[in-house]
């Protein structure tokens, strides 16, 4: 199933399957990429940033740009 | 040769590293953006004097922000210089993707698997010939903050010289990206 | 040749696979704390005790140096020694170096250390008796809070709040750095993303956070209003944040930040890094704070003061609602804000007014050290807004704080 990497729920892991154009330049070099795995930390309430684990690394992104990238997550 | 950057994302030690080998005094904090301008100083190399550049971090070669920015331009107005990308051995993968846009633009670089220790422990294993083979480039693995492989680094940076992506894609088997999409 | 993000990645990828090898890995007490401390049910009650630990150390360490020592070395000893010694002097000299003869004789009225004025008894107890403590506390704290890598996790927690007004969750690390001086506070706004997001950072440091001098001087004089000083200053920072991010243009991209590990603090990286930033403000600070005594003392010893006072009486009162007692400190706020609230008048003011004129005094003109990084970092057009900014700030904030001083009838 796909969703948005801003509606994956806490500890819900998934691969990314697609970041759309202009992010992709922005986190390249933070690790997070298509075809990767990637874990949700945390989310913070009134819509703050999630963090998430990629690799390792562990980013805290705004929820607006987690919209723009696409997870596969297994049910 | 006569300038040596040291680059690499933020909070991989690179202040650190500058610090020790130019006896500098800057700011080492454990959060990323520390360094936001460049500082320069002086180290030994084959008992000549040349110039050392502690490079605020950066994710990639495309800015993000002002700090960044001071990294790719400084990058590309030193034509004559020599590269040490600063990696988090932990976190070699990410490391890597920044170091490879560094040879693409056809710098010799020298890569230092920084935080040896934290990656020990976190039961990351780099087989460091193997990278060396792979990238053809002098790789050696360090811990900052104790000087652990510091003279390893210092007396190979002469080994450090250009090489061609392809050569790279090569070794790891070709470019297969063009075929499986 | 250059590849693109996916040819590169894909070539990263395919080097890790052959190189890199992934253990499995317990995750131990540090990555709960780390996990733990990110999370809003734990990591807001963790991060306010953090912070009221911060503050709690503050006021013991610096209580401890000023009032325990350096309270009585010169009330006692130093200041007396200096009026008996000097006493031949010529009038004037003594006045600027020791302080004015009558108060001497009167036995000050009160605390010696203020009351006294001279370069040599004031000028010296405010920035080693007080302002020295204060600052080395905060940035000791700051360089522990540094290098244990809360710092990132604490900019994820508020970027909550503070992404609605448009900054970054980052910018919280400028905001306590500015906690122990403007000037670094200032340049660590650089890793901000834009340049809207930068100069609304650097307009609100500007304006509303004390420095640690000033802390240090509120803590000594006034510590029973502090906290109301700071939920004002706290409530102008995001209130005018709010309206800055309506009226400037530009964009206020969404935080995307790396969260590096917790780590010990090394010890030597923090005494070294506190070392090094409590010799600049040496550095910095102290010519200007005796500067600014001798400014005060030579107003005084000419009678300038008097008719300086008389002439801004109207003003004071009708902004700043604070007896012209007050002028000296509004003529050397320019200079260091942390002498103007040590030379208040706060034997001649309501407590009300007192509390009123420290708000005021912070927000202030920067001090010269802070306006001269404003240069460096902002473009003309950016800096005549933040002045116009502080001037609207100051007049609003007057004219509300007078308001309601009125309506309590205080
Ligand atoms: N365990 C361990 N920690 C290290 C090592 N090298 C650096 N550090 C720590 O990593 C943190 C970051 O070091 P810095 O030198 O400030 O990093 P930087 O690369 O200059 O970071 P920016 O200036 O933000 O780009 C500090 O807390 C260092 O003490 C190492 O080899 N091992
Ligand atoms: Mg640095």
């Amino acid at each position: 199933m796909e969703k948005k990497l801003s509606e994956m729920k806490y500890e819900e892991e998934g691969i990314v399957k697609e970041i759309r154009e202009g992010l992709k330049d922005k986190i390249a070099g933070m690790g997070i990429r298509e075809g990767r795995g990637i874990k949700m930390m945390t989310k913070q309430p009134i819509k703050g940033p999630a963090v998430v684990a990629v690799d390792r690394a562990n980013t805290s992104i705004g929820l607006g740009l987690a919209d723009k990238i696409i997870v596969e997550v297994g049910k | 040769m006569n300038k040596v950057l040291l680059m690499g994302q933020a909070n991989v030690g690179k202040s650190v590293f500058f610090n020790r080998l130019a006896g500098a005094n800057v700011t080492v904090s454990n959060y990323p953006g520390t360094s936001v301008d460049f500082d320069k100083g002086r180290m030994l190399l084959e008992g000549k004097h040349v110039d050392l550049i502690d490079v605020p971090g950066t994710f990639s070669l495309q800015p993000k922000d002002r700090a960044e920015e001071v990294a790719v331009k400084m990058l590309e107005q030193e034509k004559d210089t020599v590269v040490i990308c600063v990696i988090d051995a932990s976190k070699v993968e990410r490391g890597l993707y920044l170091a490879l846009e560094i040879i693409e633009r056809g710098y010799p670089v020298i890569v230092a698997l920084n935080m040896w220790d934290t990656a020990k422990n976190a039961k990351v294993k780099t087989d460091v010939k193997k990278l060396e083979q792979i990238l053809g480039v002098p790789v050696v693995p360090t811990v900052a903050t104790t000087s652990e492989g510091f003279k390893e680094l210092v007396s190979r940076m002469r080994e450090a010289a250009p090489v061609a992506i392809e050569e790279i894609t090569k070794s790891v088997g070709g470019d297969k990206s063009e075929t499986h999409n | 040749m250059k590849l693109t993000i996916d040819q590169r990645w894909d070539l990263v990828d395919r080097i890790a696979k052959e190189t890199v090898e992934v253990g499995t890995y317990k995750p131990g007490l540090r990555d709960a704390v780390a996990d733990a401390t990110v999370r809003p049910a734990i990591g807001i009650p963790f991060a306010i005790a953090v912070l009221y630990g911060f503050w709690t150390f503050f006021g013991e360490f610096a209580g401890l140096f000023t009032d325990g020592f350096f309270v009585r070395i010169f009330g006692t000893h130093w200041i007396p020694f200096l009026g008996e010694k000097l006493a031949g002097l010529p009038d004037w000299a003594f006045t600027i170096l020791v302080g004015d003869r009558a108060v001497f004789a009167e036995g000050f009225g009160g605390d010696p250390c203020f009351a006294a004025g001279g370069i040599l008894t004031t000028g010296l107890f405010m920035p080693f008796g007080i302002v020295l403590w204060a600052v080395l506390a905060l940035f000791l704290m700051l360089a522990v809070l540094e290098d244990t890598g809360y710092l990132p996790r604490l900019a994820s927690l508020v970027d909550s709040v503070l992404h609605k007004i448009g900054l970054h969750g980052f910018a919280i690390v400028p905001t306590l750095v500015s906690l122990g001086c403007n000037v670094p506070g200032v340049t660590a706004c650089r890793p901000l993303e834009t340049r809207k997001q930068r100069f609304m950072m650097i307009a609100l440091l500007g304006v509303f956070v004390p420095c640690g001098a000033q802390i240090g001087m509120m803590e000594e004089l006034v510590p029973e209003l502090i906290g109301w000083v700071f939920l004002t200053l706290a409530i102008g920072y995001l209130g005018f944040g709010w309206v800055l991010n309506k009226v400037w243009p530009g964009e206020s991209p969404e935080i995307l930040m790396d969260m590096p590990p917790y780590q010990a603090p090394v010890w030597s990286n923090v005494l070294r890094k506190t070392w090094n930033r409590t010799r600049h403000f040496l550095f910095v600070a102290v010519p200007f704070v005796l500067l600014g005594c001798l400014i005060v003392m030579v107003l005084y010893a000419t009678g300038a003061m008097d008719a300086l006072a008389s002439a801004l009486q109207p003003f004071l009162m009708a902004v700043f609602g604070v007896p012209a007692e007050a002028t000296p400190s509004l003529v050397v706020g320019f200079l260091r804000k942390d002498l103007a609230i040590g030379l208040l008048p706060i034997e001649a003011m309501t407590t009300y007014q007192v509390f009123k004129s420290v708000v005021l005094l912070t927000i202030y003109f920067p001090c010269l050290a802070t306006f001269a990084m404003l240069l460096r970092e902002l473009n003309w057009k950016e800096i005549l807004y933040t002045l116009g900014f502080l001037v609207v700030t100051i007049l609003v904030f007057g004219s509300i704080l007078n308001l309601i001083g009125m309506a309590g009838g205080w």
